[in-house]
């Protein structure tokens, strides 16, 4: 049985993606395990020959870009060996606040300092926002990449609750802050009297600095917010398996990204299996025929308005750069299974 | 004077008969009766029904629905489900709001028929006479207290004239209530649930009110 194509289905392959110039952000999400960094690293290598330069930047606490190009990359963007317009980061998003709200402090001292006193205050009222600690670590991120002047970046998220929710940030954030600023522009004067006039803190800040620090990071983020919206500049690209739960956790994704008015219209369905005819493999046949009943949903639910990318699974990890190239030659063009 | 001693009277009447009925339930009535009115808000609460109507067969169908087996149904079924949801909650939020609208409103203007010249009427004809008592048949103190605040000595003044009214309606309602309760009361045996027991102590009940009646 195979899967009914629309007359109107639209093509099954990413290079939608390649030919809209316009693109700036570009997310990577799915559940756990469905190949979202391999698939990242395709679509960023396959960008890389028709952008000037691509930055692929992994938030996953679970860290594989360094497994996937065999090469060990940080908190600062670094050339990928064998490209010349490709580079890759690696950031925490449970960096922690602290360094923030420390300065540039990276000491545990200093940390210890802020227990007592008005930063302690700051300190609760940071950590009573829920999310925001990653959000901050997210906001310096972007930060940092404007000033890079990347013309693509690519977001190799994590697992798709916490995609979901580092997608939200802006708006939380946005909210937070102004509501920061406001009462920071009402009683800064009395706070500043408490302070002495140049409004010192405690443990070695300044305050009028900090609620400056603050107000620049909300400028920021809702820069990026109204960035995240527009479907000129961004997109999500969906990465899932031929299984039911896969299936219901994106069309869950699908409809979340809806309401926050994000734009999504490719999904990259992976590791299918495409066992030989007439082989003995019974598991790999069974497997094949539960896949094909999802691939059907998928192609129902979705080819309408979506490029749905059938990706197999290959009998290889998918590592290092030659692999990775000729994976991701079949985002572009479609896989066609040896019969 | 006699048609502002209607006055007083009718508006007490009033008062006494919406504190029986309760505010509540007058506003309620009013309302389910103007909204057999082509307002506005019978069409939205129409509008609401019908799409209630339709949430709740979409939810029978999903529900019917395996999401395991049909999941391109299901999710079509749920996105459905979703919308219709969030519009059934909004046409909620826009009669709940039309509703105390109407409350707020209908409360001013009770206010202003009922309260207002409660306490209007007895302050601006505080010095004009209702009607004079006969004279020499009342002590000097009770013509001072029925003139009471303002009206002149020998008359009897709004104030009173208004306390009688209170009084009188109260005890008529009083009495209506009780005869309406006999009524009732004499009426119960006639209900179907009864145990023998029962049967007999209620039997004694009316006879006995029948013998005080």
């Amino acid at each position: 049985m195979a899967a009914v194509i629309d007359e109107d289905a639209l093509e099954p392959s990413l290079q939608t993606l390649l030919d809209q110039r316009s693109l700036r952000w570009i997310f990577v999400g799915g559940k756990g395990g469905v190949g979202k960094t391999t698939t990242s690293c395709s679509l960023a290598i396959q960008l890389a020959k028709v952008r000037r330069s691509v930055l692929l930047i992994s938030t996953d606490p679970a860290h594989n870009l360094s497994d996937a190009f065999n090469q060990k990359f940080g908190k600062e963007a670094r050339l990928i060996n064998g490209f010349d317009n490709l580079s890759a980061m690696e950031i925490d998003p449970n960096g922690s606040m602290q360094d923030l709200l420390a300065g540039q402090g990276e000491s545990a001292e200093d940390l210890n300092a802020m227990s007592g006193g008005i930063g302690g205050m700051m300190q609760d009222l940071a950590f009573a926002i829920p999310g925001i600690d990653e959000a901050m670590s997210f906001a310096e991120v972007l930060k940092q990449v404007k000033s890079l002047s990347y013309e693509t970046i690519i977001f190799d998220t994590a697992p798709t609750g916490h995609t979901l929710r580092f997608l939200q940030f802006p708006s939380v954030l946005e909210k937070a802050l102004a509501k920061v600023s406001q009462l920071s522009s009402q009683y800064g004067p009395l706070l500043n009297g408490f302070l002495g006039s140049n409004g010192a803190l405690p443990n070695g800040q300044n305050l009028n600095e900090m609620m400056e620090k603050l107000e620049s990071l909300r400028g920021t983020i809702s820069e990026v917010n109204t960035q995240f919206k527009d479907a000129e500049l961004t997109t999500f690209v969906c990465v899932c398996i031929a299984e039911f739960l896969s299936l219901y956790e994106t069309e869950r994704m699908i409809q979340e990204l809806a309401n926050y008015g994000i734009d999504t219209h490719s999904i990259v369905v992976n590791q299918l299996l495409f066992p030989k005819r007439e082989n003995d493999c019974e598991q790999c046949n069974a497997r094949r025929k539960m896949q094909l009943k999802y691939l059907d949903q998928y192609e129902e639910l979705y080819s309408e308005d979506f490029n749905v990318v059938k990706m197999p699974l290959l009998v290889e990890e998918v590592r290092g750069k030659e692999k990775l190239e000729k994976f991701s030659e079949m985002l572009v063009k479609p896989y066609v299974p040896p019969q | 004077m006699a048609h502002l001693m209607l006055i007083v009277f009718l508006v007490e009447a009033t008062v006494s008969f919406i504190n029986a009925v309760g505010a509540a339930k007058i506003n309620d009535l009013l309302w389910t009766l103007i909204n057999f009115l082509p307002v506005p808000t019978s069409k939205a609460a129409a509008e609401q029904r019908k799409v209630q109507a339709d949430y709740l067969a979409v939810r029978r169908e999903m529900n019917a629905t395996s999401s395991q087996d049909e999941f391109a149904k299901w999710a079509k079924l749920r996105r459905k489900h979703d919308k219709l949801l969030e519009q059934l909650e909004a046409s909620k939020k826009g009669l709940d709001s039309a509703r105390s609208r109407f409350d707020s409103a209908l409360t001013a203007l009770r206010f202003l028929l009922t309260r207002a010249p409660q306490y209007i009427i007895p302050f601006w004809y505080a010095t004009e006479p209702m009607f004079w008592l006969p004279h020499g048949w009342f002590p000097y103190y009770a013509e001072w207290i029925i003139s009471f605040p303002r009206a002149p000595l020998g008359s009897v003044s709004i104030a009173s004239w208004q306390l009688a009214c209170a009084g009188i309606v109260t005890l008529l309602s009083d009495i209506l209530t009780f005869i309406f309760k006999l009524v009732l009361g004499s009426k119960q045996p006639e209900t179907p649930i009864k145990t023998p027991t029962e049967e007999k102590s209620k039997e004694t009940s009316t006879t006995d009110e029948k013998k005080t009646s």
